[in-house]
């Protein structure tokens, strides 16, 4: 099959590499760059440890194809730990040990980021709403929920 | 996980290098927007097309606006922007309930409208929705241009009346030419994502007609003519809801599957039925929970 | 003679034990030593590992029969397909292995036995290019009669799922029965049962069903061999269980000339365990590819869906219960029949059979008792360990028996479990006695925390309110002989590192082991680092199961710390004519009580010793081992009784108790507030414990109410994925969790702690269906306690 050269900015930096047009994102940022703070957990969509900032919004890198990377801005927790709220937030749930096996983290942290990035203020509800397609097997969620509501807060 | 199966990639600039590639490739060419189920689908083996053809980068695609009582949405519309617009939001509160219930916020902010009623499951959560407002498909191919009826646009579980040289380039629903108040009732396995298992959508206006259709309790999403015939003109009250729901039971066809029994379903069905009548009124008048809340059964 | 009890009367020691008051840093919510790792992304997991360009990959074959003989293997088509460097089958590799049983081969040799099992596999250049060729291989199956249900697996006709039983090698507590589908069979008989039941008022008995469960750990399975030109094999792992996959690697491979030296397990972060990565399961096959193509790393990753399919799933239970109990409410007899469903190859299942059988009785006094606990082989997937090992699936029907059984004689269900629980000194179901126990005040403050005896109403007409309370207990279930080691090193700043192979998949235990060793030496806890180990390098840990590191490690690594200090206090004393028994440490010096200006920073000398009078120096690094095994334990015991040996260590117990919000109508129930108090002895880390508790909760809720594993009539698993095996999200969240910490010290635990990982989970089944009939009059004794179950009884219910 026909192999695509293709552009895009990881991370704040250009890349360029050789893509199959069946190539998965995720595989790619993984194998191929080096980029391991999205992990595979169910590969389909459901689990969300896939997560990572497409031109500033979350989506599942195990259901884009890499050549649809092509043009795009994309941003993993390894570039998102500049930010200013994902920092904030990491200051909470490090403060809360909000994290147990830490696996379900970064895409936790992304979707936070998405939201609060969007808006400071988000009710309980919206939090909720922005982390549901988050799973996480270990902490029961309820801290992390509220180191969210507390980084909101600014406590 | 990595697909197995080959095929080639293309992202058309215009409309009709994209028709030509389907007129050339038909069954075997498959459209990329969102890609959350075709994705799937490449993974499992359950798509293997000779070509993706993404159509992202048609500008025809795009669009979500209300000029006279209809509103377009394009096809490459993701439902975090349906659930983004104060349009939607305002005037569609319905589909706005309907796309807040769609997978999650990561899957959602890809995942169009247009790929929801192309994958055609009768899970489908926007498909009731698009029922109450009347909705029309619109499809181009090399051979024109058609409309298609929401009603004649599912044919069956995953089957729809697009042809294979076709693709969908938005969809309109009308707006319902007065006052109302609607809801979209699904039953899932529990509150977090999850495919419907059972979906009753309404809409009710001041002079006490109504819209009813549904999802997952049938081989397609469908309207309810027969329920609504017995609402239509009378106030909402238990009698009534009884016969309503009675209506219901002729007009749904549930499956027992892995994910619920048809014995649930169909009592379900007539739970939701008034349950969703009822936050529908409710809602008309200005009461009832907020859209988006309390709305998972 | 019970030797737990010399081994923990208090001795007289030198320096005698800080109280809890003079605790510096156990007891303390202190931070994740891990915890800016895993929230920057920079936390590796195994997968993460790189091995740069020439790793290879590979792919399964899998059996699509329940039970089928292999006729034929064509792998021609795949060698020559584009990118295979191998194609291993099982004629390779003839060695059964298993870690209680030797009833598995790496991939199946003349039988499969359940639909996913491993036939071949394929080794490539890349991933597509295994999955392509591994589509090539060709196998020929004959068909043969498969058994799914382990009431029917045990019935005289029915197919054998090992004919062979009687030649496999075992742990010497499994009694198997050759010629049947009984893998192990754990008998208890204490007191005399028919006596027992003459002197019951009421007597009931009743059959519940308790289906299979998945961990669901958001990581998936993966391993990395790598069998090297020296002949030595590196396996990197996500593994709970470094050390005994270690030991399985090297029996299972001794063919290959391999012995225990050369084989080394690393295992990094874990992205949650559950049980699910205990003992060996796919790694063996990461092992025997790398054995077949030396010189190269291979790397197997699990799919979602064989993770689902192809690791240890929980065993389902078939429970039959007796009781008999007096009107005042004592229990005077128990019958328990356990049928367990351990799936193809019980090599781990047999042991949570085992451990089910020997507590069965629950947290309660019952003087006359018997149980069977029985290990059946079927053709599903292999059945092994999950949080909770055997304990939730028998308090399902254990507790919801309980209230039944209260209420019908009119007695209040939380008074009943007051006045049967047990105590410490009671005899256990096997002989032993209990340990110290704080069941009673977890009781008490449960009770409080929900209320209980006070009817609620919900505001919305359409709900009922129910309330429950239940009790639990559990044991670690580890051989007699699971020890535990540690490593401590000083370094030329005074911090520490500290080597355990004690896993942290989330739980916390690299935090805890820092906390330890900082309350013996003073070293604050973000002056340690406590690394994942790798069997080369680390000392021993059994494995990472059971709630037990806390304990077990937790006493290892005080161990070692307390060794460090000895040797910083001889050596002070050797080079200051201090008397060491003035020596104390504090603020990461030494000092000395007789003589209070006395401050030596450990900077100044852990490393490079104390310089002398003659400008000589003295000492050297400064270092500490630390070693635990529980030399009371003992497994031998009377196969027909149980009587006699000490196979559990301690039991850890406590009470929950749940406000539960029902629709009549949907059936959908809501978690207003659950509360949970457990006796972990001492909560090293109050916070840790808390995640545990609601965490556990959490995941205990989730079996009960829509998690299920769904076969279908040829033993196909129809959800291996998360959009139909539904676990909770955080929409998902009960309204409020209350946990409760109790705190009666375990006499043989580091600062009297005890383990408490497992048993936040097991409560919830009970619970739920306890609330559930409270509410509604409906019984639901088939998990899971569906809303559609609820809403259909409730209907039933009504046409009656």
């Amino acid at each position: 099959m026909k192999p695509h050269l293709i552009q895009f900015t990881l991370n704040g930096e250009k890349v360029s590499l050789t893509v199959e047009p069946s190539d998965v994102l995720l595989d790619v940022l993984r194998g191929r760059l080096g980029i391991k703070s999205p992990k595979v957990g169910c590969d389909r969509g459901d689990c969300g440890t896939c997560t990572v900032l497409m031109d500033g919004k979350t989506v599942r890198s195990c259901l884009a194809l890499a050549v649809e990377a092509h043009g795009a801005d994309i941003v993993t927790l390894e570039g998102a730990n500049s930010r200013k709220w994902t920092q904030k937030l990491q200051k909470k749930f490090h403060e809360k040990n909000a994290f147990q096996c830490g696996f379900c983290a970064p895409g936790v942290i992304l979707s936070a980021t998405e939201l609060l990035e969007k808006d400071p203020n988000p009710t309980a509800h919206e939090i909720k709403e922005a982390i549901a397609g988050n799973l996480c097997r270990c902490t029961g969620y309820e801290p992390i929920v509220e180191a969210i509501e507390e980084t909101v807060k600014g406590k | 996980m990595p697909i197995t199966t080959e095929f080639e990639y293309v992202k058309p600039k215009d409309m009709d290098e994209a028709l030509h590639v389907f007129s050339l490739y038909r069954e075997k060419a498959r459209a990329l927007a969102g890609g959350t189920d075709l994705i799937v689908h490449l993974k499992e083996n359950l798509a293997r097309p000779e070509v993706v053809v993404d159509v992202k980068a048609l500008e025809e695609l795009a669009g979500l606006d209300l000029k006279g009582g209809v509103l377009h949405i394009g096809a490459r519309v993701t439902f975090s922007e349906l659930i983004a617009s104060a349009v939607i939001k305002g005037k569609f509160p319905v589909l706005w309930e309907a796309s807040l219930t769609v997978a999650s916020t990561g899957v959602r902010n890809r995942a169009t409208l247009a790929g929801n009623i192309c994958s055609a499951v009768p899970s489908a959560d926007s498909a009731p929705a698009l029922a109450l407002y009347d909705a029309e498909v619109l499809t181009l191919s090399v051979k024109g241009a058609r409309r298609i009826p929401i009603a004649d646009w599912f044919t069956g579980p995953k089957k729809t009346a697009l042809l294979p040289e076709e693709i969908v380039t938005a969809v309109e629903l009308k707006l319902p030419g007065k006052k109302h108040g609607g809801c979209y009732m699904k039953l899932a396995r529990y509150d977090g994502e999850d495919l419907a298992q059972g979906g009753i959508a309404a809409l009710a206006f001041p002079d006490n007609t109504y819209r009813v259709a549904f999802c997952a309790l049938g081989p397609k999403p469908s309207r309810c003519p027969a329920v609504e015939a017995v609402l239509n003109g009378a106030k909402l009250g238990e009698k009534l809801l009884v016969k309503a729901g009675e209506a219901l039971l002729a007009e749904i066809s549930p499956i027992s599957d892995i994910r619920s029994s048809k014995e649930y379903r169909l009592h379900m069905a007539q739970v939701m039925l008034g349950r969703c009548l009822e936050t529908a009124v409710a809602r008309l008048f200005g009461k009832g929970p907020k859209y988006g809340n309390g709305n998972i059964c | 003679m019970d030797l737990q009890k010399l081994i923990t009367k208090p001795k007289k020691a030198a320096r005698p034990e800080k109280t809890d008051d003079a605790l510096v840093t156990v007891g303390k919510s202190v931070q994740r030593v891990d915890g800016w790792e895993k929230i920057t992304g920079a936390a590796k997991y195994t997968d993460d590992t790189e091995f740069g360009p020439g790793l290879l990959y590979a792919a399964l074959v899998e059996s699509p029969h329940a039970h089928a003989k292999i006729i034929s293997i064509d792998t021609s088509a795949a060698e020559k397909a584009r990118g295979v460097v191998k194609v291993v089958t099982g004629r390779n590799f003839k060695h059964k292995f298993g870690l209680y049983m030797n009833d598995r081969y790496i991939f199946a040799n003349d039988v499969v036995r359940f639909v996913g099992e491993q036939v071949a596999a394929v080794v490539a250049t890349d991933p597509k290019a295994a999955m392509r060729a591994a589509e090539l291989v060709k196998v020929e199956y004959q068909e043969l009669p498969a058994v799914l249900d382990a009431v029917k697996a045990f019935e005289k006709d029915s197919p054998l799922v090992h004919p062979d039983l009687k030649s496999y090698t075992h742990v010497p507590w499994f009694f198997p029965k050759p010629g049947t589908n009984i893998a192990h069979w754990r008998k208890i008989r204490k007191g005399d049962l028919a006596g027992g039941f003459n002197k019951a008022d009421l007597v009931l008995e009743d059959t519940y069903q308790v289906p299979r469960y998945a961990h669901c750990a958001i990581e998936t399975h993966s391993a990395i061999g790598l069998y090297d030109a020296s002949r030595r094999l590196t396996m990197w792992t996500s593994s709970q269980s470094p050390f005994t996959q270690r030991h399985v690697f090297a029996e299972t491979l001794k063919a290959f000339g391999l012995s225990h030296k050369d084989v080394r397990v690393i295992s990094t972060y874990i992205g949650g365990g559950f049980g699910g990565k205990a003992g060996v399961t796919m790694e063996i096959i990461a092992a025997a590819l790398a054995i077949a193509v030396p010189g190269r790393p291979v790397k197997l990753l699990w799919s979602r869906a064989q993770e689902f399919y192809n690791t240890y799933q929980r065993l389902g239970c078939t429970a039959k219960i007796k009781m008999g109990v007096t009107k005042a409410g004592k229990i005077t007899a128990l019958d328990f029949k356990l049928h367990w469903d351990a799936g193809a190859y019980v090599e781990y299942g047999a042991n949570v059979v085992n451990a089910a059988g020997l507590s069965a009785s629950g947290p309660y006094k019952v003087d006359n008792l018997s149980i069977d606990s029985m290990c059946t082989y079927t053709n599903l997937p292999p059945c092994g360990a999950y949080r909770g090992f055997g304990y939730s699936e028998f308090l399902f029907g254990l507790e919801s028996h309980i209230t039944r059984m209260a209420t019908e004689l009119g007695i209040d269900p939380v008074k009943f479990r007051k006045l049967n629980a047990i105590q410490e000194g009671d005899t256990l179901p096997y002989g032993a006695h209990m340990n110290p126990t704080g069941i009673r005040q977890a009781i008490e403050k449960v009770e409080k925390e929900i209320r209980w005896g006070v009817k609620e109403k919900s505001k919305d007409p359409k709900k009922v309110i129910g309330k429950a309370q239940v009790c639990f207990w559990k044991s670690p279930a580890m051989p007699p002989n699971a020890s535990s080691s540690a490593f401590l090193k000083f370094n030329e700043d005074g911090s520490l590192n500290i080597l355990v192979s004690g896993m942290d998949m989330g739980q916390g235990l690299l935090t805890v082991m820092a906390q330890i060793a900082s309350e013996v030496l003073s070293v604050p806890v973000t002056k340690i680092r406590v690394e994942t180990p790798d069997t080369d390098r680390n000392p021993y840990e059994w494995q990472t199961v059971g709630s037990h590191v806390t304990w077990g490690c937790g006493n290892a690594v005080k161990r070692a710390a307390l060794e460090a200090r000895e040797r910083i206090f001889d050596l002070v004393q050797r080079v200051h004519c201090l008397d060491k028994s003035t020596l104390y440490v504090e603020n990461e010096c030494v000092k000395c009580r007789t003589k209070p200006d006395f401050a030596l920073r450990f900077s100044d000398f852990v490393i490079n010793g104390i310089q002398a009078d003659d400008y000589t120096f003295k000492g050297g690094p400064i270092m500490g081992s630390g070693v635990f095994m529980p030399e009371f334990a003992s497994a031998i015991s009377d196969p027909e009784t149980g009587q006699g040996g000490h196979p559990n260590v301690h039991y850890t117990t406590g009470s929950a108790g749940i406000i539960l919000e029902i629709d009549k109508e949907t059936g959908k129930m809501k978690i207003k507030k659950v509360a949970l108090a457990v006796d972990c002895g001492k909560a090293i880390n109050p916070d840790l414990v808390k995640g545990q508790i609601v965490g556990g909760l959490l995941q205990g809720f989730a079996t009960v109410l829509y998690e299920d594993m769904r076969y279908n009539e040829k033993g196909r698993l129809l959800n291996p994925n998360f959009s139909d095996y539904k676990i909770p999200t955080v929409m998902d969240m009960p309204d409020e969790v209350v946990p409760i910490i109790i705190e009666v010290a375990q006499p043989d635990g580091p600062y009297g702690a005890r383990g408490v990982g497992e048993h936040t989970m097991i409560p919830c089944a009970p619970l739920i269906a306890n609330a559930v009939a409270d509410a509604l009059g409906v019984r639901i004794k088939c998990m899971p306690v569906t809303k559609e179950k609820v809403a259909l009884a409730v209907k039933a219910a009504k046409k009656n």
